[in-house]
């Protein structure tokens, strides 16, 4: 496959780069919708300041876009039947 | 020997070991308009966080405190609206402008070119122009280039410092910015996203450079979508040019057999993607004019004449008619102007108050000790305006309806949000169903036009006894 002449640098970066932008407009989008301070009032993160949730906010969206990028990418490779 | 280097696509895969570019100093007219912009773009960039209005920052989208500071208006979360419809009329000036110019954003306004221009000047000022970069390059480490080299990674890091300064300098007030960086009490975050955009900078306009646009960029990737055959690219003119092929200056090309191209291979030295713009319209081109300045200083030498590689359109090098009014041009237009137009109207229109009713929960109606049926709200409002006012309250939909509030004027500050808990009183007489529409009104008592209306529901038992 042609894929698997790609750079490793290039993969990950084909991952991380995508997901990278959705993650930063979910934090956008999410972070519009709901306060922070609001949603983390009646928790044991009360004192974590806005900046603070927007910023763990963004790298958990990170997390998770990157692994569904992660996962078709995993998943775009076609299984071999002799395996 | 040029076209060697020049054919660096041919296995047709997008990504490849990436060769460093050197592009070579170009001087000219569209050099100059490309610098013009890059010191108009970053003084607006570096400047912007500074200026005051009626003493706060004047362009401080404060996401601390959730409230967006546009000179003389204030944006909260819920006028997300408005954002939306100023990305899309961004879209659409995009499309606009490049279905009549072409990647004219690429060339001159993009933050990738105006740092990559900003962060190449400094390189040629302590690296020398392309030649002694390519042999510093080369040549072994010792104590000079690892001084050179020193001193370049050290001003790049000391601008893009300042840059990742300013850059968080517009999400909180840049002079407490800059008094707490000062006296080293500022927090972690603010510290983290000054670093992060710090090494973005340095990153992308001192290493990734082209790649950033060839790899990356989304726009590069579709902006094709947006051209025509009337769109403005710039082209080598092939027709003139070829034969391509050295000569002596005092030689007569014709009488050789050869066009006006000296093959002096300095279009592809300046290019900073890299490629040969003689081998016709490319992707990886961003529109920076680089080639039709070198290209233009290098027919005056020879006495031949300008445009060889210039702007101009497809139809305009098959000798067809150019048309500037296109069904396409007038579309973006259009909509261009549509959008514009009703994110002014939107906005001048505005009324600086919001209101969100919340039901109370844990009841939803119950009878007070006159018979009465009570629902219990609580209202969230929110004074968007830079002044304080007070605000009357009218409730309207059901007969015989009474609002039941502590005070009969609610008087709010100045970008302030006031939790008021609202009673409502009806004769269940008056009740026709279990479910009926209220409309609350809130009137600004100094101001007539500060006024909205919000429709909510009032529960009671099932309609008549």
């Amino acid at each position: 496959m042609a894929d698997d002449n790609l750079p490793t640098c290039q993969k990950t970066i084909s991952i991380l780069w995508p997901s990278f932008l959705t993650a930063g407009l979910a934090t956008v989008l999410f972070f519009t919708a709901f306060d922070p301070a609001v949603l983390l009032q009646e928790t044991r993160f009360a004192d974590t300041s806005r900046l603070g949730a927007y910023s763990i906010g963004f790298f958990l969206f990170w997390l998770l876009t990157t692994t569904s990028c992660a996962l078709t990418c995993f998943y775009r490779k076609p299984c071999s039947p002799k395996k | 020997m040029a076209s060697k280097d020049t054919h660096k696509d041919e296995s047709g895969s997008l990504y490849k070991k990436a060769e460093k570019i050197y592009p070579r100093e170009v001087h000219g007219l569209f050099a100059m308009w490309r610098s013009i912009g890059v010191l108009v773009l970053l003084g607006i960039y570096y400047i912007a966080p500074w200026l005051e209005w009626a003493d706060r920052q004047a362009i401080l989208l404060d996401l601390p405190n959730r409230k967006f500071y546009i000179f003389g208006l204030t944006f909260w979360p819920q006028d997300f609206f408005y954002f939306a419809v100023l990305l899309i009329i961004a879209a659409f000036a995009l499309f606009f402008f490049t279905a009549i110019a072409g990647r004219l954003w690429c060339g001159y306004a993009c933050p990738q070119t105006v740092w990559t221009e900003i962060f190449m000047w400094i390189e040629r000022k302590i690296e020398g122009d392309r030649p002694q970069a390519m042999k510093l390059d080369k040549m072994p480490w010792n104590a000079r280039k690892l001084r050179i080299k020193g001193t370049k990674h050290i001003l790049w890091l000391l601008l893009a410092a300042y840059t990742g300064f300013t850059f968080v300098g517009y999400f909180t007030p840049i002079d407490h910015l800059t008094l707490r960086i000062l006296d080293l009490s500022l927090g972690g975050w603010e510290w983290f996203w000054i670093i992060f955009y710090s090494f973005a900078t340095w990153g992308n306009a001192g290493f990734m450079r082209e790649q950033v646009c060839i790899y990356m960029c989304p726009y590069a990737r579709f902006q094709s979508a947006m051209f025509d055959n009337d769109t403005l690219i710039i082209s080598y003119d092939e027709k003139r040019g070829e034969p391509r092929g050295s000569r002596k200056r005092s030689e007569d090309p014709a009488e050789k057999g050869l066009g006006s191209c000296i093959d002096c291979t300095l279009c592809v030295q300046v290019c900073p993607t890299g490629i040969d713009i003689r081998n016709g319209l490319q992707y990886q081109c961003i529109a920076c004019s680089a080639c039709i300045d070198v290209c233009d200083s290098v027919m005056d030498k020879m006495g031949y004449e300008h445009g060889l590689i210039r702007y101009t359109t497809e139809n305009a090098m098959q000798g067809k008619p150019a048309h500037i009014l296109r069904p396409r041009i007038l579309v973006y237009a259009s909509a261009l102007l549509l959008m514009a137009g009703a994110l002014g109207y939107a906005i001048a229109t505005r009324v600086p108050l919001e209101i969100d009713i919340i039901r109370d929960r844990t009841k939803l109606f119950h009878e007070t000790s006159r018979g009465l049926i009570e629902n219990v709200y609580l209202l969230q409002i929110i004074n968007k305006d830079e002044q304080a006012h007070d605000y009357n309250l009218d409730v309207s939909g059901i007969e015989g309806v009474k609002a039941i509030l502590k005070s009969n004027v609610i008087h709010i500050d100045k970008g302030n949000i006031a939790e008021i808990p609202l009673r409502l009183h009806v004769d269940p007489y008056d009740l026709k169903k279990r479910s009926s529409e209220v409309t609350i009104t809130l009137q600004a008592t100094d101001n007539p036009d500060i006024r909205i209306e919000e429709v909510t529901r009032f529960l009671g038992p099932t309609g008549r006894r």
